[in-house]
């Protein structure tokens, strides 16, 4: 394979079953205290040139405010893969990821994402591979069930193949048709993800409330997890629930972060910062010059997501995404709140 | 004389889509119009589907429009959720009935493009990519694709197969290894289904107002007509649309005429 940046060692990495292997047999096992701040887990456990692993679902319980620090950070040579993806295109135009396993960037409704367009039409990133969110799915899951690969039935008969190197159709060799097309999914082990997550104790036993994605099988699969969490709680409380989906020895780091999935929402806490997204959509991505404009606002000029908020509208922002998110998910009545908002920014491009 | 305002190329849109989901059935959901029409249907002639989305939500209670996939309302007060894995995996052991997927670009035997306009060589435009169009267009028993119908978004040939419809015609889908497979198209111009043998996309009923004409010319390759006269589909009903415009859509997210 020719690539423009990344390099066959890394292309390679993603699928190397025993490296990952002897990696996680190498992790301590000694069940201590991992908190540190979002600054030092950065620093410590994402690295140049690793395969970053996105989490959440574009913007929900995405770990929104860890990648603004991995921005801070200079963090470069990366690698990007998930499904799907949506906030990759940021981690593009601050140079820290420079080549994509792709599934889907995009903001659903809203539209295209210029600015990953962009960053692929200027050449500033280069795709090394084309999934679908299932395939791609299944092929973390196989990690995390440590089968080397799955066989299923998506992808078949698309021009992705012609664009996805690790996967291949053969003939069912152990169905009742033998001639039968199936596709096989490598188990897919990237270096290092960030889980948000609603709580957490301080060893890493992690709980997810609402839908978990792929994050339980990323959790597995990748060489390093950092969990950063709403909420630090005794181990006894995640004890006496026994609903936690990721245990403390995948875990590396933990972080404490509240509101550490803004300006995406987080399922139990808050829902989204939707005007944010809105004027991103519409009028920051449409030229490089804005997006620029929005980096150096949002992330390089804010310390953290406290400072974010503040930008954000502070408490009074806080408290009715609070609002929403409870409405939301039908604890308090819908008639408590209202979901309407300032939609229609006019676009620029 | 009727109060209630006609429905709008988009409505009509959403109404059509609501009237290929029946009752009982497990509706695979994405997002923009054809949540709307599966909520519509809901509200009206099929209360007892259940709704399942791709980012895990199963069975939601009703509520507000979802703003994304993974919405809390996708999610609402549901029995479970589902990893994504699981959650395609059930397209494909036969327990969702039929799913929606729209596209940039829209074939004569139903493939669909959300890749890339042009090629990645040659890039006209980048699009999101398949995100789980190709899983849900691979897996489930019944799909149907929904496009604004205009001579570019239907080509002949898509410029990439993101999801596979009929591929080539004729039974090269199942040879590919493919489960169901697209059973309709619905645009603002009508309704079409696939020819049983060759696959290849045809007039099943137009809306009010169109003719072959009219769905010929916002069509990229030749349509096939059926035998004898094209039917029309009835308008929607002033209750069907005062539910639309007052319980399903309120704020006209995805049901306003751009410029209205």
């Amino acid at each position: 394979m020719e690539f423009m940046y990344a390099t066959q060692e890394q292309f390679d990495r993603l699928v190397d079953f025993k490296g990952a292997r002897e990696y996680h047999l190498s992790k301590s096992r000694v069940k201590k205290d991992k908190r540190m701040s979002l600054g030092e887990a950065i620093d410590r456990f994402v690295q140049d040139g690793d395969i970053l692993a996105e989490t959440g679902f574009s913007y929900v319980r995405s770990p929104i405010q860890a990648y603004f620090e991995i921005i801070r950070q200079g963090k470069k040579n990366m690698v990007s893969i998930g499904s799907p993806m949506s906030n990759t295109s940021y981690l593009m135009t601050a140079n820290c990821v420079y080549a994509i396993h792709l599934s889907y960037i995009g903001v659903e409704m809203r539209g295209n994402d210029k600015n990953f367009a962009r960053n692929i039409k200027t050449k500033k990133a280069e795709i090394l591979s084309i999934w679908s969110h299932g395939s791609m799915a299944l092929g973390f899951k196989a990690a995390q069930l440590g089968a080397p690969f799955i066989g299923s039935k998506q992808l078949l008969g698309s021009d992705m193949l012609k664009y996805n190197p690790y996967v291949k159709v053969i003939e069912n060799p152990v169905g009742l048709d033998k001639s039968e097309p199936v596709v096989i999914i490598p188990a897919l082990f990237p270096d290092v993800c960030i889980i948000h997550v609603q709580k957490a104790d301080r060893y890493g036993n992690a709980v997810i409330e609402g839908p978990a994605i792929n994050d339980i099988a990323l959790a597995a699969a990748c060489r390093k997890v950092i969990i950063t969490a709403e909420k630090i709680v005794p181990e006894m409380s995640i004890r006496e629930l026994g609903n936690a989906c990721i245990p403390f020895w995948y875990v590396d780091a933990v972080v404490e972060l509240p509101y550490g999935a803004l300006p995406g929402c987080c399922p139990g806490c808050y829902y989204w910062a939707r005007e944010w997204w809105e004027w991103l959509v519409r009028i920051g991505t449409p030229k490089e010059e804005n997006v620029q404009d929005v980096m150096r606002y949002w992330i390089y000029e804010t310390k953290d997501q406290f400072e974010f908020i503040e930008k954000l509208g502070g408490i009074r922002f806080i408290n009715h995404a609070t609002r929403l998110m409870e409405a939301a998910q039908a604890n308090i009545d819908d008639s408590l709140v209202s979901f309407d908002y300032q939609e229609v920014i006019p676009k620029w491009d | 004389m009727s109060k209630v305002a006609p429905a709008n190329p988009l409505e009509m849109l959403a109404y059509n889509i609501s009237l290929m989901i029946e009752d009982n059935q497990i509706v695979y959901i994405g997002t923009g119009l054809p949540m709307v029409g599966a909520i519509l249907a809901k509200k009206t002639h099929a209360p007892n589907i259940t709704m399942v989305y791709e980012s895990g939500g199963q069975d939601p209670l009703e509520g507000e429009m979802p703003w994304s996939v993974g919405c809390p309302f996708t999610y609402r007060k549901s029995p479970m959720t589902l990893e994504m894995a699981i959650s395609f995996g059930q397209c494909a052991i036969g327990y969702v009935d039929i799913a929606f997927q729209g596209g940039a670009q829209i074939d004569m035997y139903g493939n669909v493009n959300t890749s890339v306009i042009g090629s990645y060589e040659n890039l006209k435009a980048i699009l999101p990519g398949s995100g789980g169009g190709n899983d849900i267009g691979s897996l489930t028993q019944k799909s149907v694709l929904v496009g604004l119908q205009t001579p570019d978004r239907f080509p002949a040939k898509v410029d990439f197969i993101t999801t596979p419809g009929y591929l080539d015609g004729g039974d090269s889908r199942e040879k590919a290894g493919l489960l169901g497979g697209p059973i309709a198209v619905v645009t603002q111009v009508g309704i079409y289904d696939f020819e049983p043998v060759t696959k290849r996309m045809r007039i099943k009923a137009l809306n009010p107002g169109m003719s072959v004409e009219i769905a010929q010319a916002c069509t990229g390759f030749e349509l096939l007509v059926p035998e004898g006269e094209v039917p029309f589909i009835e308008p929607p009903r002033d209750e069907v649309l005062e539910i639309l415009r007052n319980e399903v859509d309120p704020r006209r997210v995805f049901t306003k005429m751009p410029g209205s």
